[in-house]
């Protein structure tokens, strides 16, 4: 048994916050992230809830869509890596494609990952858990 | 004009210097001689000597008279005209012997024709008319055959010629200066008609040139008049305007009045425009050229070539306006630069119009893409569910929906990337791929649809890898286009062959089919966006018209080229040529480049 699972079992799942202003896109990354082995702490709709909900959680991930209402994901990731309090949270921008030369600019903005609609639930439950350190825990959670 | 010429020609008349008619001259002599006859008529016994000789007499001078009037009706004047007063001075003669002879009272009228003989030019007629004299003076004694009988009478044959021919010569001399000054004169009058005429017809090519240049003058003006949604301005070669049309009126708020020999033209742009312009040309700051901002607005006209670029103009009130304008040089009859035209367009709606397209094809895409997001990723969570497995037809169903939900997925992508092509921000990740792998990997991506069709896919590959420069995603998506193409106007039982070859420097992919092909009168369109040929509306080809368009976007931003041949009912082969990639391989970092600086690359 490697140190993840070791970690998981002491000190419970690792957390995520989901942010996406389309409820079924979130409650597909939410499937995707649970598979990963992670608990999902909170689904936000807009980018100013899902700062807050970061900040109030501190959560080990944060994935997050780059277009939403009120702030986007760009700057949710530019807020939360200024922040040296967060500096824990591993952070992943989903984006719709629309923007140019969008991957340099969200890892610039300090994303860990950058993904491109659509995605496939199952490729992202496995990124997820590389990511996370969680590779084994793959459909062993529900 | 006309009055002048009638003028003219009156001065000539009262100028005029032609020797009198043969008529004119003759008719003292005849009047004298008239009234000599009258005399002896009257005074018979006392002055008729010979009456027959004084009837030859008048009849001489009759013929004299009729000659005289001969000469006169001949337009030319002749030297035979002579004749008159040699005539004259033979009935004087007779007239003189049947009066007396030596004795005769009618002696002094031989000095009549005399002048006019002497009058004559050339001092030879001096002579004759001494002679004539002579003659005259010594008929009677030739008539009565006998010589002069005493001195007196050789005297009076002699000295009476000698005063007559004294008088010839200051005759003729006279008449000599009278002729030079006539000639003089007439020389005078012919040089003032010939300057008359040249500065008759100067004036009238004046006229005719003002009429010429008053209708281009015209022409200009309502041309630039007529021109009132783009500025047309003028300047000369300090940049001070003096043209200035009902368009630079409408865009910049100024009247001509306003603005000609007032104001200069860089007024009206924007100041750091300039600047960045003249850093771009590298003028060094303020020192060499009188203005650098004017210098860099018309660096191109100056060098000779037109120029077309953006620029922002600044009205009077300050508001800014975004126009494209068009520059070149105005030219003197040396042509010589005297100045430039500034031509400009407003392109704001342009602009914003082409920016809200932009805006519009992102949001759309953006908007799709979520959806289609969570159709693929729920129907994979369908397909996936190791709980409730699904049946074997109900695969194929989920196979149909993902297919055509993968469908509406490049169909957004192409939208995407032609807005991104149209609007000229194309990003390419160049890197140095090998064309034989993109090839293998489009081929092997389209097999399944191939048999599906029941099409013959062939590959034919060089041993060589072909490397070229460029965006390995971007030149698959144009192989895969060509291919699914080809594949599309195949009817079944046909064949595509997909080859990559060498070709001096640059890696050539064909991809040729035997399918319905393309009417030559379209070929010429096949890149427009949207466009379908006629061939495949008419055999129901899906599609939107969009392939090719990205195709040769691609291509084209590779240095490429896309050629195409086809013939109807035969097949059609696009022809792919890319420049090979030139530079060391281990040199080559496999990093993101824009486009632009990609092209900015020297080739080495």
């Amino acid at each position: 048994m490697d140190l993840g699972v070791t970690a998981h079992l002491i000190a419970g799942p690792k957390r995520a916050v989901i942010a996406d202003d389309d409820a079924d896109i979130r409650a597909l990354v939410s499937i995707a992230v649970r598979r990963a082995g992670l608990e999902v702490v909170a689904e936000e709709s807009d980018g100013v809830a899902a700062l807050e909900a970061v900040r109030r959680l501190q959560p080990d991930l944060a994935i997050l869509d780059v277009s939403m209402p009120a702030m986007s994901g760009l700057e949710v990731c530019r807020s939360v890596r200024a922040e040296s309090s967060l500096d824990g949270v591993r952070l992943v921008l989903l984006s719709a494609g629309a923007e140019d030369r969008s991957r340099s600019i969200g890892l610039a903005a300090g994303a860990d990952d950058y993904l491109i609609k659509p995605f496939s639930p199952k490729m992202l439950a496995t990124a997820l858990a590389e990511m996370m350190g969680l590779t084994e825990m793959i459909g062993h959670v529900e | 004009m006309s009055i002048l010429s009638r003028g003219h020609r009156l001065a000539m008349k009262r100028l005029s210097v032609d020797a009198p008619r043969p008529s004119l001259r003759h008719l003292p002599t005849a009047i004298a001689f008239a009234a000599a006859l009258l005399l002896t008529v009257l005074f018979r016994a006392l002055l008729v000597t010979h009456p027959l000789a004084l009837i030859w007499s008048a009849l001489v001078m009759v013929l004299a008279t009729i000659l005289a009037a001969l000469y006169s009706l001949t337009a030319r004047a002749t030297r035979w005209s002579l004749l008159v007063p040699g005539v004259s001075l033979l009935a004087i003669a007779v007239l003189r012997y049947s009066t007396g002879g030596t004795t005769s009272l009618f002696s002094a009228l031989i000095i009549l024709p005399v002048v006019w003989i002497s009058a004559e030019t050339g001092r030879r007629w001096v002579a004759v008319a001494i002679l004539g004299t002579s003659a005259a003076l010594m008929l009677p004694y030739a008539i009565d055959l006998r010589w002069p009988s005493d001195a007196s009478e050789w005297l009076r044959g002699v000295f009476t010629p000698v005063v007559f021919g004294l008088a010839a010569i200051v005759i003729n001399e006279l008449s000599r200066q009278a002729r030079r000054q006539v000639d003089d004169v007439r020389r005078l009058v012919s040089e003032g008609e010939k300057l008359l005429a040249e500065s008759l017809s100067t004036a009238a090519q004046l006229e005719a040139n003002e009429v010429q240049l008053r209708a281009a003058d015209r022409l200009t003006r309502s041309v630039l008049d007529a021109v009132t949604e783009q500025s047309v301005i003028g300047t000369d070669l300090t940049g001070l305007i003096d043209v200035w049309n009902p368009g630079a009126q409408v865009m910049l708020g100024l009247s001509p009045v306003q603005a000609q020999g007032k104001r200069y033209v860089f007024d009206f742009h924007l100041a750091d425009e300039l600047d960045a312009r003249s850093r771009e040309l590298n003028y060094p700051p303020g020192a060499t050229v009188l203005n650098p901002g004017f210098s860099a607005l018309v660096e191109s006209a100056r060098l000779g070539r037109a120029e077309v670029r953006d620029w922002t103009y600044v009205r009077d009130d300050g508001s800014q306006i975004s126009v494209s304008i068009a520059v070149t040089p105005r030219f003197d009859d040396l042509s010589e630069t005297v100045g430039y035209i500034f031509v400009a367009t407003d392109v704001t709606h342009a602009l914003e119009s082409s920016r809200l397209k932009d805006e519009f094809v992102g949001l759309i895409s953006h908007e799709l893409r979520t959806p289609l997001s969570s159709i693929l990723g729920y129907l994979e969570l369908i397909r996936d569910d190791d709980e409730a497995p699904l049946s074997a037809e109900q695969l194929q169903y989920l196979g149909v929906a993902e297919r055509n939900a993968h469908r509406l997925l490049a169909l957004v992508g192409d939208l995407l990337f032609t807005a991104q092509v149209s609007s000229g921000r194309f990003p390419l990740t160049i890197s140095t791929v090998k064309m034989s792998e993109v090839v293998s990997a489009a081929v092997l991506s389209a097999r399944p649809v191939a048999l599906g069709a029941g099409v013959e896919l062939l590959i034919e590959l060089p041993a060589d890898a072909l490397s070229v420069l460029g965006d390995s995603v971007r030149l698959g998506q144009a192989c895969d286009n060509l291919i699914s193409n080809a594949l599309k106007f195949t009817p079944r039982g046909g064949r595509v062959t997909v080859s990559l070859k060498s070709r001096g420097n640059s890696v050539v992919v064909t991809v040729r089919d035997t399918g319905i092909g393309i009417p030559e009168s379209e070929l010429d369109q096949l890149y427009a966006r949207f466009f379908r040929a006629s061939t495949a509306t008419r055999n129901a080809v899906p599609g939107v018209g969009l392939g090719l368009t990205i195709t040769k976007a691609i291509v084209t931003a590779h240095e490429g080229e896309l050629d195409v041949e086809s013939e109807e009912g035969v097949g059609t082969a696009f022809i792919m040529t890319l420049p090979v990639a030139t530079l060391p391989l281990a040199t080559q970092p496999l990093t993101t480049l824009s486009l632009e600086t990609y092209l900015a690359k020297p080739a080495s």
